[in-house]
């Protein structure tokens, strides 16, 4: 691997010469939580950073820490050690700024329709008038198709459709960033490709910025522009990636498979390593 | 075992070479639909949906074998029947003082109800609010709620004296606890996505328990405002027919003592009547109400 050290982690052209400063910038981030009995390191001096309209991918196995350190971005949990700063202020609260989309499908608010859960979040900002309330929140169920559901009560949808009510939610917020931990991990293998296709739309649409956590590699590709890939216990940086321009018609590709090799090859090298010494 | 074996050994051998068979597409669709997809439902499936329907022919039922059994007993001192009762009861409701008794009733229960509900909801606030009033709050209700409010009201006479303010602090010894507690589960089991989402949207503090927490917890909290209604309205009704009379006027429970005293066994069942028809008004009109335009109908309980 001589790809390593941060002179190669260099910004991809055009979005760097618009906004050199990165929009999301981790530095040695180590985090830990309290199991029943001992202290579990998640992560071990994770730094990253995240340019504005970048769709960076977070990915590794399971027991990597990437769903710990969407949780510390967030504003969830802090590190013990190293810092996140988002537009150069240190996170160290949750705040709509940062707006989450999360894998269980319970993160909508029963008690309320799908409108009305849009219309809290954007109430809570307390950025937009009255008027502009209205006009966001039908906008962005219109962009996910859900417009006619407007009046019905989350407990009415399927599980896809209550994802793309999160993704409208945070969305209409204009959150600086958006964080989605494993958001489609619950779907059947057809509703995830379709989200999939609807998530870039949306962004081909809105250019938000995006920190996707995921474990497979097939979706890291097809969504990321760039792709941190993580080694599990504790997690640690074990490439950064370009995955630029793939969309479902590049699955096939010789390009599409070599990448997803190449980093199916980073994943399990260690598990090999590991095996040899066993042996 | 080997049996086994030899069966599973047997049934791959057979099923070797499964036959290659013709592939088909069916070209249109539309020609094989079936007649029914949906049809209406016939009026006794219907009527028979109906809740209140179903628990009026229970209701009718009991009522019946009440009559029939009183009536062929045929001692009215002991077990009146139906018909005898309906008319105490309405003889004490339009000439005698029943209206008044419940009215009485009534008064002192909203009273500690609502008492026991405050004390429930400051209570349950500081119990997720800081570790400390969970313990404290868990310790309490693990003391107080198995121990039978009227148990407390020889107590309460010796500190309030006769009267109302002993009958509401039963009544609130007799809420808090079951509130309280069923409140604290209803709060701690709210689940971790919803809390993210909430505090995601820079909520904490005070907003966060009444614009999160209340309403993810309403299914159990609404459980324990039943419990606690119907705790509440037993210990009154047990209360009152202890020491009977405060004052001037006397409730439910001291018309039911009273006619007992007089061997009027119809009025006394006439009371009775009384107090499971209140227990039945609010718990199948107010509480079915509030469930139909909260917890039903965001799909949080069926």
């Amino acid at each position: 691997m001589e790809k390593k050290g941060r002179d190669v982690l260099a910004p991809d052209g055009v979005l760097a010469l618009q906004d050199p400063a990165p929009l999301l910038r981790a530095r040695n981030v180590t985090l830990q939580y309290r199991a029943r009995q001992h202290l579990v390191t998640a992560t071990w001096r994770v730094s990253f950073d995240i340019y504005c309209g970048e769709r960076f991918v977070i990915l590794g196995p399971s027991g990597c820490g990437k769903s710990t350190i969407l949780k510390a971005v967030g504003g969830f949990m802090r590190p013990v050690e190293g810092e996140i700063r988002l537009s150069g202020q240190p996170v160290t609260q949750p705040g709509p700024d940062r707006m989450m989309v999360f894998q269980d499908f319970d993160q909508l608010f029963p008690w309320k329709t799908v409108k009305q859960n849009v219309v809290f979040a954007l109430e809570r900002v307390g950025r937009f008038s009255r008027r502009e309330i209205e006009e966001r929140a039908r906008d962005l169920l219109a962009k996910v198709n859900l417009i006619q559901f407007a009046d019905v009560y989350p407990h009415m949808l399927s599980g896809g459709m209550k994802q793309r009510v999160a993704i409208a939610r945070a969305l209409a917020v204009r959150p600086d960033i958006l964080l989605m931990d494993e958001p489609f991990a619950a779907l059947d293998a057809l509703t995830r490709r379709k989200m999939q296709d609807e998530l870039l739309q949306l962004w081909q649409e809105v250019r938000f910025t995006l920190l996707f956590v995921t474990h497979s590699i097939e979706e890291a590709i097809l969504v990321g522009s760039r792709i941190l890939v993580l080694s599990p216990h504790p997690g640690r940086v074990k490439a950064e990636l370009n995955a630029h321009g793939f969309g479902h018609q590049e699955v096939g590709s010789p390009e599409f498979v070599a990448l997803s090799k190449r980093i199916h090859d980073m994943l399990f090298a260690d598990h090999v390593e590991q095996a040899a010494i066993h042996a | 075992m080997p049996n086994l074996a030899k069966l599973a050994t047997s049934r791959t051998e057979a099923a070797v070479s499964p036959p290659v068979r013709p592939e088909f597409v069916v070209a249109d669709l539309k020609a094989s639909v079936p007649g029914e997809i949906r049809r209406e439902l016939i009026w006794r499936e219907r009527i028979l949906d109906v809740t209140a329907v179903r628990r009026l022919l229970v209701l009718l039922t009991l009522v019946l074998l009440w009559e029939a059994y009183a009536r062929w007993l045929s001692n009215p001192l002991m077990f009146p029947a139906f018909t005898d009762t309906i008319a105490a009861f309405w003889d004490a409701a339009v000439r005698g003082p029943l209206i008044d008794r419940i009215l009485t009733s009534l008064q002192v229960l909203s009273m500690g109800y609502a008492i026991g509900i405050l004390l429930a909801g400051a209570f349950t606030g500081l119990a997720v609010s800081t570790p400390f009033g969970q313990d404290l709050l868990s310790t309490l209700t693990a003391m107080f709620n198995p121990l039978p409010a009227i148990a407390l009201l020889p107590l309460a006479l010796l500190w309030f004296g006769l009267g109302v303010p002993s009958l509401i602090f039963v009544i609130v010894h007799s809420v808090l606890w079951a509130v309280s507690l069923n409140t604290l589960t209803g709060f701690l089991s709210v689940a971790e996505t919803q809390r993210m989402a909430g505090r995601n949207l820079g909520l904490s503090g005070v907003s966060f328990v009444f614009r999160i927490l209340i309403p993810a917890a309403s299914p159990s909290i609404i459980a324990g405002l039943k419990i606690g209604w119907a705790f509440a309205w037993r210990t009154l009704i047990a209360a009152e027919l202890v020491f009977g009379v405060s004052s001037r006027s006397g409730g439910l429970g001291w018309f039911i003592f009273e006619n007992r005293n007089q061997l009027e066994t119809a009025s006394v069942f006439a009371g009775l009547l009384a107090v499971i028809l209140i227990g039945l008004t609010v718990e199948s009109v107010v509480f079915r109400t509030l469930e139909n335009r909260t917890v039903r109908r965001w799909g949080m309980q069926r």
